[in-house]
């Protein structure tokens, strides 16, 4: 072999690599929690209620708050909160929770797009690849314009429960995801399957859902219905509080673990189907399980935030392009900026114009130019 | 081997002899009992395979039976398209056969767990893929997958496997480079070592020298004559360069269509009329002290 370095230089240099990865993530990680803090931070101060940042700050950091018990279990139980502030409590009760959804839907997300983007081997996967927009996109349609305001009452043996649909909606979304999510398998499968099918099989569920999807927009009657239904299929998190914490946590911690703790797998699955098998990995069952996964923090993250855009595509992307493809550090680095972007992108959709767009409007149109500058900076792309 | 004559094809007849599995067996043991190089190493046997693709009416591989002598190299030579890979592919059981029994020390392969095998049978393809940022110490660390449980970490005897494949596979200078830097030939090296790491009883390689240049080609087969050496693993190939296959197996085996049309030592095998009538070239061999020299000369046709 040509150009055998000494074994000083070989051992500097490899320090010099381990060094620099890890400080890499490490900054990165670093770098996203600022954001989310500063950014969560301009959240909390602004809005219809006005506050001085001493104000905000006190309202944040208030004892009767941080140190109550009644207070953490009525945030995230649900039940009677304590006596507060005025600015506690809106502080508490309608920014704070927010902004943490913005949290759990950015990881989630951005695992979700991760993991795609591992199974199907190609870099422009996004969480919705296998079709989970256009199953959660007609099941909120069929929701609102089929059900429009009725309260559905389940007997239970102790007491009546009373569903109303917007209660129901976003089980309903993240059902009607998961559902498309099958079909798209389903279809795909012939003697197993492979990234082109399961793509393949991804359009063809989205096309024929997405016009069933925008043939029910006809039957809705009321601009109320039609502007609900926008939101949800464009991605808000407008009037989110704590139930939409305690909506989104359970899951999103199972599908977080289980991604972090199936790394390994989606680095072995890169290499591509048959060295994967002659590895000794069942590919399908593999690739299966890990895209229900991902489905099932896509459907987490829809159920609580709508069909948010963009954030499972690029966040992947910006991760890869600074930690590498090693799936233990993607993954890593994809639960911390995609926080920083969803909670930044949720200050633009919130606070920059007279009325709140949905976030999904502004990851559009941050994750467009970011793109648009990735394609001319980059040779390839498509595959990792 | 001296019972195996060169059978020669004669009209597209069958040239090996449909032989009944259990006469098979009794064979093997024969062969085992006067081999000279009693090895751990375990025999790979192949019995009466049928590989087809689904929509094709003809079987890519008709009835081959196929043994490698445990510790020792076997070759497979054939022309494009004789059905070498997807014989490869089928007795690694990573495309299903249609008939016929794969014995791997014995067991068959089919009634193994997909890591159990691969802990035991390591195929490398023609052509694989990794991510261009990963390192090298990384994809070779990911032929121990079969080793560990989902959620292990990498043991005492992974690294050991680990650091014994990147020496015998000679990239301990590219340890830390990552796979989009390097050349083609450092990249098949890479990929042999990972499949090394594996540490299995049989390893087979599918054309690991094809499109390499000079060096890494002998760098690729100086890893092979290690393995002979050693004698622990029993190593299947599929080389296109005849000479490389006189060269560096004790075995060679030609196939033509899917069908196996001679077996046995290089010099029985590679003579002037296998390579007309399979290879249909015309070509003079002859034995030199390094080895066969084999000269192609012209086409043959008809």
């Amino acid at each position: 072999m040509a150009g055998d370095p000494s074994t000083g230089e070989a051992v500097s240099s490899r320090l010099a690599w381990l060094d620099r990865v890890d400080s890499s993530l490490l900054s990165l990680c670093l770098a996203s929690v600022v954001v989310v803090l500063l950014a969560g931070f301009v959240q909390i101060r602004y809005g219809d209620f006005a506050m001085t940042w001493g104000e905000a700050w006190a309202a944040v950091s208030d004892p009767n708050v941080l140190f109550s018990v009644q207070a953490w279990k009525g945030f995230l139980l649900g039940g009677e909160l304590p006596e507060l502030s005025n600015q506690s409590l809106i502080v508490w009760n309608m920014r704070i929770p927010r902004v943490i959804v913005a949290v759990f839907v950015g990881m989630n997300l951005a695992v979700s797009g991760a993991i795609f983007q591992a199974v199907t081997r190609n870099e422009l996967a996004s969480p919705f690849i296998l079709g989970v927009s256009s199953g959660a996109g007609l099941a909120i349609l069929l929701t609102l314009v089929a059900l429009p305001g009725v309260t559905i009452a389940i007997p239970l043996f102790v007491a009546e429960f009373q569903v109303s649909t917007s209660m129901l909606l976003p089980v309903f979304a993240a059902v009607g995801g998961v559902v498309a999510f099958v079909i798209v398998y389903a279809i795909a499968w012939k003697n197993g399957t492979s990234p082109v099918r399961l793509v393949l099989a991804g359009v063809i569920v989205s096309t024929v859902f997405g016009s069933l999807q925008r043939a029910m927009f006809f039957f809705a009657d009321d601009l109320g219905v039609v502007q609900s239904a926008i939101a949800w299929i464009t991605g808000s998190l407008t009037g989110t509080d704590w139930e939409q914490v305690r909506m989104v946590l359970p899951w999103s911690v199972i599908a977080l673990a289980l991604a972090v703790l199936a790394a390994r797998q989606l680095n072995v699955l890169l290499l591509g189907e048959r060295t994967a098998s002659s590895l000794g990995m069942r590919v399908e069952r593999v690739r299966f399980a890990l895209s229900g996964v991902a489905v099932l923090a896509a459907a987490a993250s829809i159920a609580v935030a709508g069909i948010v855009g963009f954030v499972g595509l690029i966040v992947p992307h910006m991760v890869r392009n600074i930690v590498g493809s090693d799936y233990r550090k993607l993954i890593v680095g994809c639960l911390f900026v995609g926080p920083a972007l969803l909670v930044a992108a949720d200050v633009g959709a919130r606070l920059a114009l007279p009325v709140q767009i949905p976030v999904g409007i502004v990851t559009g149109l941050v994750g467009g130019p970011y793109f648009l500058y990735l394609m001319r900076r980059q040779e390839t792309m498509g595959e990792i | 081997m001296s019972d195996e004559r060169p059978s020669l094809a004669d009209g597209g007849s069958q040239a090996v002899p449909p032989s009944s599995s259990s006469q098979r067996a009794g064979d093997s043991v024969a062969e085992d009992d006067e081999s000279e190089r009693s090895t751990d190493a375990n025999e790979f046997v192949g019995e009466d395979i049928v590989v087809g693709y689904p929509g094709s009416e003809e079987p890519v591989i008709d009835d081959a039976t196929i043994r490698l002598p445990p510790g020792e190299v076997t070759a497979l030579v054939g022309p494009n398209g004789s059905g070498k890979s997807t014989l490869l592919a089928g007795l690694a059981d990573q495309i299903a056969i249609d008939a016929g029994t794969v014995l791997l020390d014995g067991e068959d392969v089919h009634t193994l767990e997909t890591k159990e095998l691969a802990r035991k049978l390591g195929l490398l393809s023609q052509e694989n893929v990794a991510p261009n940022s990963l390192s090298v110490a990384e994809l070779v660390s990911h032929g121990r997958y079969p080793h560990r449980g989902v959620f292990d970490s990498l043991s005492d005897a992974d690294r050991e496997a680990i650091e014994g494949a990147i020496e015998l596979a000679g990239v301990d200078h590219l340890r830390d480079r990552e796979i989009g830097s390097l050349s083609g030939g450092q990249r098949q090296l890479v990929w042999i070592a990972m499949v090394l790491a594996q540490d299995t009883d049989v390893l087979l390689l599918d054309e690991p020298t094809t499109f390499l240049d000079m060096h890494h080609q002998l760098a690729v087969m100086e890893i092979i004559e290690r393995l002979r050496d050693e004698g622990d693993v029993t190593v299947g190939l599929v080389l296109h360069d005849i000479e490389q296959a006189a060269r560096y197996a004790d075995h060679v085996v030609a196939l033509t269509d899917g069908e196996i049309q001679a077996r046995g030592d290089p010099e029985t095998v590679l003579t002037e009329e296998l390579l007309r009538d399979v290879f249909a070239v015309e070509a003079t061999v002859e034995a030199t002290e390094r080895g066969l020299q084999i000269t192609p000369l012209a086409p043959h046709n008809g």
